[in-house]
């Protein structure tokens, strides 16, 4: 009897413990989410309301940066720069990884299509200044700014120079890099302030510059056509993507030769290294996936797939996630007119989490980005409530380190005015769509407009020189012809035809398949401007190229014959009220002091 | 006979020093051998706290090092994990941190400190590969 009592008591017992109901998750803040406002307790919900994060991404076409959350992957905003965007450091110190170490003042973001850099200044979320470049340059990227953080390098991929930019005034030394053809891409800055590293895609090679002076010291031969070139976080590497190749070469930053060549994924395009070095995450365009390299064994030891034909690429600043960038996303979402959007993709990469690898979001993307950068929400104060009046004056905290825009302004700006520029899209021109049309390739005299008819396909254009007298109407019809991208066979590929620099913005044809478009224009300006594909066509999109060529009477345009000084002025892209926020142009060419402008 | 040995002597003494010179002139052996002075990034232990410098002892590498850190006037200290912005003051002894910098005229420069968390999937796999015998700027 008492043995069953006792029994039934242990059953009730296991009954009662059994039917407690399990205890809910709970959030646990740790002293690390002790906060200040926007410091964030992980979550359990995967769409928390504040980020912890944020991606910035170059927009390319849409002329904008995109502003999204991490890990929430909503887009909060558009900040509208100019052309065709490209990539950016923020500003600050290139200490760490591609996000660098922030100052959270501003980023500075290239305009392949109109030949700049814009300066946004990410507290109040506009652009402030535009370096207007010396001309000819051809700008594709402004990756890599000085460990100090007062320089800037910028590659002139369409004409085959360098650039290095102080961005106090704007002034600037330009290198010729011959043999033409070349194609200086890429570039990064080592992290300690002696070299900068730059892809040259047509030499197959990457080119070593002295930071300060600036100047050409060799040229490192790697896989074919290099793509993303970048310094590890440890400045004991640089990891290059073999783009043609299908390999990684890792240099030696001390030898300054090849050390490995890694086998990755198949069309190598981007790194991103995490911010202790261990690992570095590699986009493959024509693989669909992403390579993570180990940097101790020098060894590919994962490969997530993604969709959609992976560009860029950018990680978090805290190593959590990983956002694929990429170009197309045949039949993936609703339409929404001529001009698809392409997608991003978040990767969980925390080898701890449950979801490791996976795709944890895909959301839509307008425009056709390019470099993204990320950066902690910590650094974006909130001035909206009041306190606004601060930016001017008082600035803002980082820990221990005041940050201020100072009192007095500095050399561009004026004092007390952080001013809200909204650089000219597309000005002076007129452009559309007609049927598509099937006339033959050149031009043509219609009364007195030149009509030139071009053609675009996977991986080129017809024809790839054209030659209008200076002050000719210009009627450009464009007309794509690929009936799918080249290798990966996306049958919605668009084909691009940008005349970079000064009618940057008075082309910008978008080539959709079964139409044609068009853009009319005044060629008022003499001079040799580099035509490109500003939308992504497929693995060889960047080496589409032509040439238009404006001629002065008389003469020929060329590199040197043209109305360069003139066209760097840039003020095209701004309101004749706003041309004082325009810095830089010819006449600070070659004006800095090499060997006297310190980087460290 | 007596001459050659000179004449060999001489040759071998003189090979000797210029495989030395040039061994001097030929850049430094850093991949592969642990964590140099002269990396831009550093990881280790705080040992001890000095007014805005700090010395550390370097982690995960096959044998510890220390180095002696200075804070630039700019060097921000943060956690590595949410970007929370912390007082130099608040650093320990013991904290596992990340320091970002360059060396420059015998010094060690800091220009930003990450308060690492030992939680970390990155920590806990560099502590997990070391044991292993991977260590942390050994590349292979």
């Amino acid at each position: 009897m008492k043995r069953t009592v006792f029994f039934s008591l242990v059953i009730v017992a296991a009954m009662l413990i059994g039917v407690v109901p399990a205890q809910a998750k709970k959030t646990i803040l740790t002293p690390f989410d002790k906060r200040d406002w926007h410091v964030i307790a992980p979550q359990d919900s995967d769409a928390p309301l504040r980020d912890y994060a944020i991606l910035y991404d170059a927009g390319g076409v849409d002329g904008a940066v995109g502003v999204i959350g991490i890990p929430s992957m909503r887009t909060y905003r558009h900040i509208r720069c100019g052309t065709d965007m490209h990539n950016f450091p923020f500003s600050g110190s290139n200490a760490g990884n591609n996000n660098g170490t922030p100052d959270g003042k501003y980023f500075y973001v290239s305009d392949k299509g109109a030949d700049t850099i814009i300066e946004v200044n990410i507290q109040t979320g506009w652009p402030e200044r535009i370096f207007a470049l010396p001309k000819p340059f051809g700008i594709h990227h402004s990756a890599a700014l000085s460990p100090n953080g007062k320089y800037l390098w910028a590659t002139g991929e369409l004409t085959g120079h360098m650039l290095k930019l102080r961005l106090s005034d704007g002034a600037t030394t330009v290198l010729d890099i011959p043999p033409a053809p070349s194609a200086p891409d890429y570039p990064d800055t080592g992290r300690a302030g002696k070299y900068v590293f730059s892809g040259n895609y047509y030499h197959s090679a990457v080119m070593v510059f002295s930071q300060d002076p600036f100047k050409l010291i060799k040229e490192i031969p790697v896989g074919k056509n290099p793509h993303g070139t970048n310094v590890s976080p440890t400045n004991r590497i640089v990891a290059v993507c073999d783009k043609l190749s299908a390999t990684q070469s890792i240099i030696d930053v001390e030898k300054l030769k090849v050390h490995k060549v890694i086998p990755v994924g198949a069309g190598p395009l981007h790194n991103q290294f995490d911010t202790l070095g261990k690992y570095n995450y590699i986009s493959c365009f024509v693989s669909d996936s992403t390579s993570k390299i180990d940097m101790q064994r020098f060894q590919l030891v994962d490969e997530f797939p993604i969709h959609y034909r992976v560009g860029h690429n950018s990680i978090a600043p805290d190593n959590a996630y990983y956002c694929s960038q990429n170009k197309f996303s045949t039949g993936l979402f609703t339409p929404t007119g001529i001009v698809f959007a392409v997608n991003f993709e978040l990767q969980d990469i925390d080898e701890t989490s449950a979801t490791y690898g996976k795709s944890v979001k895909l959301i839509p993307v307008d425009g056709e980005p390019h470099e993204g950068r990320q950066i902690f929400a910590t650094y974006i104060q909130r001035w909206n409530t009041g306190k606004g009046q601060e930016m001017f004056s008082k600035g803002y905290d980082l820990g221990d380190v005041h940050i201020s825009f100072g009192e007095k302004g500095r050399p561009g700006l004026p004092a007390n005015i952080h001013p809200q520029l909204e650089p000219i899209h597309v000005g002076n021109s007129s452009r559309g769509w007609i049927p598509r049309d099937d006339g033959k390739p050149g031009i043509t005299k219609e009364g007195d407009v030149y009509v030139v008819r071009v053609k675009g396909f996977s991986y080129g254009y017809v024809p790839r020189f054209i030659h209008v007298p200076q002050g000719a109407k210009v009627r450009m019809i464009y007309t794509n012809i690929d009936k799918a991208a080249g290798l990966t066979k996306n049958p919605d590929v668009t084909m691009g035809l940008a005349v970079g620099g000064y009618y940057g913005p008075r082309t910008f044809l978008i080539g959709v398949r079964g139409f044609s478009a068009y853009a009319e224009f005044v060629a008022d300006k003499a001079g040799e401007f580099e035509f490109f594909c500003q939308h992504f066509c497929g693995p060889i999109h960047l080496e589409m190229r032509g040439t238009f060529f404006v001629d002065p009477p008389g003469k020929q345009a060329s590199l040197s014959v043209g109305d360069y000084d003139e066209i760097s002025k840039q003020e095209q892209m701004l309101d004749v009220r706003e041309h004082e926020f325009i810095v830089g142009t010819n006449k600070l060419r070659n004006t800095l002091n090499e060997g006297h402008e310190p980087t460290i | 006979m007596r001459e050659m040995r000179i004449f060999l002597a001489v040759v071998l003494g003189a090979a000797l020093v210029f495989t030395t010179m040039f061994a001097q002139s030929v850049s430094a052996d850093v991949l592969g051998n642990g964590s140099a002075i002269t990396d831009c990034l550093q990881i280790g232990k705080i040992t001890s706290i000095g007014d805005k410098q700090l010395t550390i002892a370097t982690q995960f590498e096959k044998k510890s090092k220390n180095y002696t850190l200075h804070l630039l006037p700019e060097c921000y200290v943060m956690t590595a994990r949410r970007g929370e912005f912390k007082k130099f003051k608040e650093l320990k002894k013991g904290d596992l941190i990340a320091a970002y910098g360059w060396y420059k005229d015998g010094k060690w420069n800091a220009r930003r400190i990450d308060i690492l968390d030992k939680n970390d999937y990155l920590i806990k796999r560099l502590a997990a590969d070391a044991k292993a015998g991977v260590y942390y700027k050994h590349e292979r």
